[in-house]
């Protein structure tokens, strides 16, 4: 039937006026926000420390680094002979109502040398997953999306570790749409352990890989919705004896973003300090000497702000720190704000409907001269009765 | 696998006077105007003979992105013109079949196989088929296609195929042959036996 629009439209009305006081409210809440940061700003590194480690493991803020909190950036010149690649990749899940249970990853990927003239080198790199012991996980339970997205993050990070590599010797930056963290494990590691245990060693070995062959890499997100810095912020203004599981909830500055902050605080090519991702998860990335540090940069003229996450060994050196910073801005400049590499890792990748309804008429195909059915469920089937319609034509 | 085994693209839409066909594919691999290709028809029993007269490209938001701004830098061009691969769409008028080793210049019997892989036609394929000049009637009857380009285009490919002491009898073969099609109109006539001259 499609969307029924005329009962959703009444609703559109009062969703504007509530996002437009939202706003307002927002608006009304950042001059304190940004109070609260100057005033933690104004503590010293180890008194902020300290105020962390009395939250414990309640605590899901940023952590300082030894970068003034209110510390701006300014872009370093781009390196002469810099290559910047960029990875993403896409996948189709497993559908029992198709006509074969199968999974695909899709990676796509460049790699550009800034100032050469040359073509960039791409490469797709698509795989089809059809055997029992990728459909199922070591405890035998159906594969779920989680786990295929995690094997797709950990391939990104493969084909970003290939490039650095195969340029080792040159200055080299990677990028990734997203963060460097595996979210996926997170959601899924109590029930599935060894399976994505296997994955994150294969993803941290990649990390491994790229470190040493004298490359970095880092994770860009656009349009981030964190609060992780205001979190320190609303922390540093607690008394050290008041930091209570009940004062880190009233945290008045929860709807707000980082990234309304540091609209303010950042000019057009700007980064911030440093701060570290108190997530658990990097934990294991920090055994690994991998622990995940982000800063947000402030892109283009327009006031994107995005976030940008490092692992340690970036963070540390100030000279791969500011290739990744200038890299990024560089390559924000034709795309209003979104690396280009980015970009164009997407498109190498994408999965489209087209593409998987041509690969599901191919699998038929091949099913059917193979001897076997080759057929949808009936719950497929109807839905595609009621999908499309045509007109007479004479 | 030689230029000519490589697919050129996959049937989306099909009839037996044509069919359009689809491909992603940089710039330099594009089919180009006035190509002979080959679909599948029939359960791969026959291959529609298909001479291509209308290529379109989409554009996309990324290019009209790059294309109005001023920091676009040379590896970005590079980027748009080698790699890119650009959604190209293209129709191809039928105008024979193959069964066996026999070519045949008329009207398909069945229309390709949708989603059958496009080839294009391998010079000595071309030679076969266009040693007979019964083909260009078929172009001729259509009208909402550039025909005499077409045609042009098309028996300038053909000669491209013979030793080069064979092009100009062939081409003089082939605009007596047009003569005899278009003669009731001297212009077009003219125009076209220019477009012929080797």
């Amino acid at each position: 039937m499609g969307l029924n629009l005329p009962q959703i439209l009444g609703q559109l009305e009062k969703m504007g006026a509530a996002l437009a006081e939202q706003q307002a409210a927002l608006r009304r809440l950042l001059p304190a926000a940004r109070k609260a940061f100057e005033h933690a700003a104004g503590l010293t590194y180890e008194e902020l420390d300290a105020q962390v480690k009395r939250a414990g493991d309640r605590y899901r803020g940023a952590r300082p680094t030894e970068e003034p909190l209110l510390a701006v950036f300014e872009p370093p010149p781009l390196d002469a002979g810099l290559v910047v690649a960029g990875a993403d990749g896409s996948q189709i899940y497993p559908d029992r109502h198709a006509s074969a249970l199968y999974f695909a990853i899709q990676v796509g990927g460049l790699a550009m040398e800034i100032g050469s003239g040359l073509p960039p080198q791409v490469r797709t790199q698509s795989e089809l997953y059809y055997q029992q012991e990728d459909l199922h996980d070591q405890e035998g339970h159906p594969v779920g999306n989680a786990m295929i997205n995690g094997r797709r993050d950990a391939q990104e990070m493969e084909a970003l570790a290939d490039w650095a590599e195969a340029f080792a010797g040159r200055p080299f930056v990677a990028l990734l749409d997203n963060g460097l963290l595996l979210w996926f494990a997170l959601q899924v590691r109590e029930q599935n352990q060894k399976d994505v245990d296997l994955i994150l060693q294969a993803y941290l070995g990649n990390l491994d890989r790229l470190r040493d062959s004298g490359g970095c890499v880092a994770g860009f997100i656009d349009r981030p919705r964190s609060a992780d810095v205001l979190a320190l912020a609303h922390l540093a203004t607690m008394p050290p004896s008041g930091v209570s599981d009940q004062a880190l909830r009233a945290n008045p500055f929860r709807a707000l973003t980082d990234r309304a902050l540091f609209e303010e605080l950042l000019r057009p090519g700007q980064r911030s300090a440093c701060f570290i991702d108190s997530s658990p998860l990097n934990e294991d990335f920090r055994k690994k000497r991998h622990e995940v540090l982000f800063f947000y940069l402030k892109t283009d003229s327009r006031g994107t702000i995005a976030r940008v996450e490092v692992p340690a060994w970036v963070a540390a050196d100030t000279a791969l720190l500011g290739r990744v910073h200038a890299a990024i801005l560089d390559q924000c400049r034709s795309t209003g704000g979104f690396p280009y590499v980015l970009v164009r890792a997407h498109e190498l990748a994408v999965i489209t409907n087209q593409d998987r309804e041509q690969l599901e008429g191919l699998i038929q195909q091949r099913l059917l001269e193979s001897g076997l059915g080759a057929r949808p469920s009936q719950k497929a089937t109807t839905k595609r009765w009621t999908r499309s319609r045509r007109k007479h034509q004479l | 696998m030689t230029s000519d085994d490589k697919p050129i693209g996959r049937v989306t839409r099909c009839s037996t006077r044509g069919f359009v066909g689809a491909v992603r594919l940089p710039e330099p691999e594009w089919p180009v105007f006035g190509t002979f290709c080959r679909a599948e028809a029939q359960q791969g029993h026959s291959q529609v003979i298909g001479l291509i007269y209308d290529l379109s490209i989409e554009d996309d938001e990324l290019a009209r992105q790059l294309a109005a701004t001023e920091s676009l830098s040379a590896e970005q061009l590079a980027d748009s013109q080698v790699n890119r691969q650009v959604p190209v769409e293209y129709r191809a008028l039928a105008v024979g079949y193959r069964n066996g080793e026999r070519f045949v210049q008329s009207l398909p019997p069945q229309p390709p196989l949708t989603l059958a892989p496009i080839h294009r036609l391998s010079d000595a394929d071309v030679r076969k088929f266009t040693a007979k000049l019964d083909f260009l009637k078929l172009v001729v009857a259509v009208q909402e296609i550039p025909v005499d380009d077409l045609l042009a285009a098309a028996l300038q490919t053909a000669a491209a195929t013979r030793p080069e002491s064979e092009r100009r009898a062939y081409l003089v073969e082939a605009a007596a042959e047009c003569a005899r099609l278009v003669g009731r109109d001297l212009t077009r006539l003219e125009s076209l036996v220019r477009s012929l001259r080797p």
